[in-house]
């Protein structure tokens, strides 16, 4: 993580008497400017956050809670491939809990579970209340298509990407959106 | 004074508003599509979004006032052709900018007491997985650009029109770095994990649009309810204005002036006193400078009413 990087202050040099201080301040600019790129790219690897800090925990704590809206979703292919590729990811291994599908959807909102994994219907009712990863798998007719997908905490926006980057890595279709 | 409405001398500073406005009008359709695309959950995105889009209703506006004001003539239906249209235009840039403005603060304010945590997640450009913040950043700078050029080209004009309407969107435009900086706030904070960042930055954005939103409605509603005429920047009366009654108190002492504005246009009625003998253009009165002397049509005398007339 990058969090702590301290950034370099550019003094700006006073005019010298030869008047080539603007050409010592261009070259100087020009010499920092790797050091400058390299500071911005760590910030953009350090953003975004969790307002609620699931990534850091998970990482601390090296594991992190996973519930099943419906039975079938737990034994599809795609949701085992999907936790490896987040436990390779974040070196964190899954913690399955138990519960019916909205019980988990509300301890997803209140923070006490991390990820939900189920069959969900494109313009889901809660989609304003938690945050849906890419579809893994479509099943259905065009206009009744069920989704298999991930559901995260809103706004967790570092922990949601590290899934919607490991749902990309294991699914095609997760790739296509 | 021609058969529309517009002083002949405007025609020039006229034509080149109006192509100001259709570029204003295209590059601000350019920073809509760019926001549209990267709007997310983010309240500060679909706030600034729909700023951006409510900045077209001046522009628009002031094209269709400019349309009439050049092209419709005086007729039966309409004796003072539509001088006052733009002075209308006004009123509805005013009316559409405070109404948005307080339901986008009201939804900011939601946001905040409901504790919502925006989602933004990532995308894939180029086979790289991309936090959308980070678009949504680069395209809050883009849609500081184009307002900030257009905003400095318009304020001259404006003064030269002495059109409030155009006035109002360029101080709008050149305010708009106060946007754009709110929306990077906002967006940078949220990837901070500053949930609340986002809904304050909104509700700051918002605040600015009720700001211009209000300024332009008392402005707006001075003229229609024939007030006396308003200085182009703010609700104060017009220094202007202020001059001709003077010049016109000094030539006919103990007279009433009433002075009210149409549109760029200051109409005077003078009370208690009969016209003078030699014919006079209401330029005459004009105390300022004579280019500007446009802006005095009208100069209407009213003579002393006796009781006895009065009640018949």
């Amino acid at each position: 993580m990058a969090y702590d990087q301290k950034l370099i202050p550019l003094k700006p040099k006073a005019l010298s008497p030869n008047g080539k201080g603007n050409e010592d301040n261009g070259a100087s600019i020009m010499r920092r400017l790797p050091i400058l790129l390299c500071i911005a790219l760590s910030a953009c690897n350090a953003l975004p956050r969790d307002p609620a800090d699931t990534s850091a925990r998970i990482e601390s704590t090296r594991y992190f809670t996973v519930g099943s809206v419906d039975p079938s979703a737990r034994d599809a292919p795609e949701t085992a491939r999907l936790l490896r590729q987040i436990e390779q990811r974040t070196g964190a291994r899954p913690l399955w809990t138990e519960g019916s599908g909205e019980t988990l959807l509300g301890q997803l909102d209140a923070g006490t579970l991390d990820l939900a994994i189920g069959r969900f219907a494109k313009t889901s009712p809660w989609q304003a209340e938690v945050a849906f990863g890419p579809a893994l798998s479509v099943s259905g007719k065009e206009g009744e298509r069920i989704e298999l997908k991930t559901a995260m905490r809103n706004g967790e926006n570092r922990w949601i990407m590290t899934v919607e980057r490991a749902s990309r890595a294991i699914s095609t279709e997760a790739r296509a959106q | 004074m021609s058969e529309t409405s517009l002083p002949d001398e405007l025609s020039e500073p006229l034509e080149k508003a109006i192509r100001l406005e259709y570029w204003n009008i295209f590059w601000t359709l350019t920073v809509i599509v760019v926001m549209g695309l990267v709007l997310g959950q983010s309240q500060t995105m679909k706030t600034a979004w729909i700023e951006d889009t409510l900045g077209l209703v001046p522009p628009v506006m002031f094209l269709i006032a400019a349309h009439l004001e050049r092209s419709a003539s005086r007729s039966h239906r309409f004796p003072f052709a539509f001088e006052r249209v733009n002075g209308l235009g006004f009123f509805v840039a005013a009316v559409a900018l405070t109404a948005v403005g307080a339901l986008l603060l009201y939804n900011a304010l939601v946001a905040l007491a409901s504790a919502e945590h925006a989602t933004v997640g990532s995308i894939v450009i180029l086979g790289q997985d991309i936090w959308l913040g980070w678009l949504m950043v680069a395209a809050q700078l883009y849609s500081v650009i184009p307002p900030f050029f257009i905003g400095r080209k318009e304020l001259p004009l404006a003064e030269e029109l002495n059109d409030k309407l155009l006035h109002t969107d360029a101080l709008m435009n050149k305010a708009n770095w106060l946007t754009g900086a709110a929306g990077l706030a906002g967006v940078i904070g949220l990837g901070l994990g500053w949930w609340w960042a986002d809904a304050l930055a909104a509700a700051i954005i918002s605040v600015d649009v009720i700001n211009d939103g209000f300024k332009a409605l008392r402005s707006s509603t001075a003229e229609l309810v024939d007030g006396f005429p308003r200085a182009l920047s703010s609700a104060a009366l017009s220094d202007d204005a202020e001059q001709v009654r003077q010049k016109l108190l000094a030539e006919f002492p103990g007279a009433a002036i009433r002075l009210r504005e149409t549109g760029r246009l200051i109409r005077a009625e003078v009370h208690d006193t009969h016209a003078p003998q030699s014919c006079r253009h209401p330029r005459h009165y004009w105390p300022g400078h004579k280019e500007r002397a446009w802006r005095l049509a009208q100069v209407s005398f009213i003579p002393p009413v006796k009781a006895r007339d009065e009640g018949a």
